[in-house]
């Protein structure tokens, strides 16, 4: 008697399956390989078929950056005084670079500057790549920094990327103390109930110290991975205290990976913790990216302020006409100082630039 | 454009999209989930095995940067891309019903198998990761999946 389906179809059923057998069992054994030879495979991913659209992201950024500065220098020709709220964001990352130049010259060759790139695909959440590798002397733990402290850490190095975390990232740890040295600690990372809701936490820290609101923690150097002295974030309140011997403190980041654009990477042995970079962020340079932004607004408006006072008192010099009393006295024989000195305009057309 | 045609021409494109918009021009979240419309549509297309093999690639593609928690990716795609291939065994699948509730199922199930590989340390609380933002995001990717397959065609049978 003829079966009900044919051999063929039947066949064909059961080699599907099997076929999705072996897959399933290969993404099972992708899944519980060693995590150095998962970073192998995602390397030569990253390396081969989704090279075009990391260099695509690379080549966004550095488009973006470049139309920052050739917008900063046209509104330098044009003498602009008012900056557009449209111009806000080239203006910020133009003040972000001037920030790592400051810095990068500040920690001299022992940090390289890198451009920062996020994937935005599922699961590359806290992650991104920075274009250095091993071809420029990174190394695995290698710091991260960005001209407010802290970002994050290296995880994985090739000749020319890395891939890197952030302290979002659930395996993040650092360990600090306050800008005092008074107490110690670890500082790690809390998720929220959202990504948006990411929080550091002091660990740690001994009961009997009480830790004030608006402490600079920084990293201590201990343990090898961090150098002394790098601002991580402020406290901003006691997260919990257990048994009568160990307190912690929640703390507001003072980077936020977010707007991280261009950071500095740690090269050779800079991250063997001998090194102390407190120097680098005297205690009124640490800000939260709130406070920067409002401190550079601040500075913005005197600067307005004073370009409109010189521009009243230009206006004012250039009205007296020659018939009042400097006139007269300079008709009179008595030589005068003259009516708008070279230095005052040059200064008002710089401030004007400005 | 002949039928086969339309429909891997689409895939192709869809892929191309996903990883020009999530990671070439880091829209990240903003943009769509395009990569697992284009293996729902290709699973209609294919047996089971073959769709199984493509969600292996689509998923080790998307590994590649995940660090927190390399292959939940893989493993998600594979299964989904395999128990999708199934749904044509026993769906006709015509109506426009059926392909919002494929395409929304399929997108939550792959976020769903996700979570559960990716284990305590680093997956979000059930709530806030599947019933909120996973759903939203199956809801983004039926929405754009059916104006997808409306613009191109590229679903077998037509839509009522």
């Amino acid at each position: 008697m003829p079966a009900y389906t044919s051999e063929t179809v039947d066949t064909s059923g059961r080699r599907q399956a099997m076929v999705t057998v072996l897959f399933l069992a290969a993404a099972l054994v992708m899944f519980y390989l060693p995590a150095s030879t998962q970073q192998q495979v995602s390397a030569a991913l990253r390396g081969t078929v989704l090279m075009p659209f990391v260099t695509v992201q690379k080549a966004v950024l550095t488009f973006r950056s470049r139309a920052g500065d050739s917008d900063w220098l046209r509104k330098q020709l044009d003498s602009l005084v008012a900056v557009t709220v449209a111009e806000g964001g080239l203006a910020e990352e133009n003040r972000r670079l001037r920030q790592m130049l400051e810095l990068s010259r500040k920690l001299g060759p022992t940090f390289v500057s890198a451009t920062l790139v996020r994937a935005g695909t599922t699961g590359s959440e806290s992650t991104f790549l920075v274009d250095v590798g091993s071809a420029k002397e990174i190394h695995s733990n290698a710091p991260i920094i960005t001209s407010q402290g802290l970002l994050g850490v290296v995880r994985d190095v090739r000749i020319d990327h890395a891939v890197g975390m952030d302290w979002t990232h659930p395996d993040f740890r650092a360990s600090a103390m306050t800008a005092d040295g008074a107490t110690y600690g670890v500082v790690e990372s809390r998720s929220g109930l959202f990504r948006e809701e990411d929080r550091l936490v002091l660990d740690g820290t001994a009961f009997h110290t009480r830790v004030e609101d608006g402490t600079v923690v920084l990293t201590s150097g201990l343990g090898g991975v961090f150098p002394r002295g790098i601002p991580i974030g402020l406290v901003v309140g006691q997260a919990e205290a257990e048994g009568g011997w160990r307190r912690s403190y929640w703390l507001r980041p003072l980077v936020e990976p977010g707007v991280a654009t261009h950071v500095l990477v740690a090269m050779g042995n800079a991250a063997d913790g001998t090194m102390d970079l407190s120097p680098v962020w005297p205690a009124d340079a640490v800000m939260t990216e709130e406070q920067l932004a409002a401190w550079d607004q601040a500075r913005r408006d005197s600067l307005d302020a004073l370009g409109d006072s010189l521009l009243v008192m230009k206006g004012m010099v250039g009205g007296l006409e020659p018939g009042d009393g400097l006139g007269r006295r300079e008709s009179s024989g008595v030589r005068s100082v003259p009516a708008r000195p070279a230095a005052l305009e040059s200064g008002v057309s710089d401030l004007i630039r400005r | 454009m002949r039928w086969p045609l339309r429909v891997w021409v689409t895939v192709g494109l869809l892929v191309f999209f996903h990883f020009l918009l999530h990671l070439g021009l880091g829209f990240g979240n903003i943009a769509p989930d395009l990569l697992t419309i284009s293996l729902l549509l290709a699973a209609r297309e294919v047996g089971m095995g073959t769709a199984a093999g493509i969600g292996f690639v689509f998923g080790l593609l998307i590994d590649a940067f995940n660090l927190l928690a390399f292959g939940t990716n893989t493993v998600a795609m594979t299964a989904v891309g395999g128990a999708a291939a199934r749904t044509r065994d026993l769906f006709v699948g015509d109506s426009f019903f059926f392909v919002v509730s494929y395409l929304f199922l399929g997108k939550w199930v792959k976020d769903l198998l996700r979570w559960i590989l990716a284990g305590e340390g680093v997956r979000e609380p059930f709530f806030q990761a599947l019933l909120v933002q996973s759903s939203l995001n199956a809801a983004y990717v039926a929405i754009v999946g059916v104006l997808v397959v409306t613009i191109t065609g590229a679903w077998r049978g037509s839509l009522r």
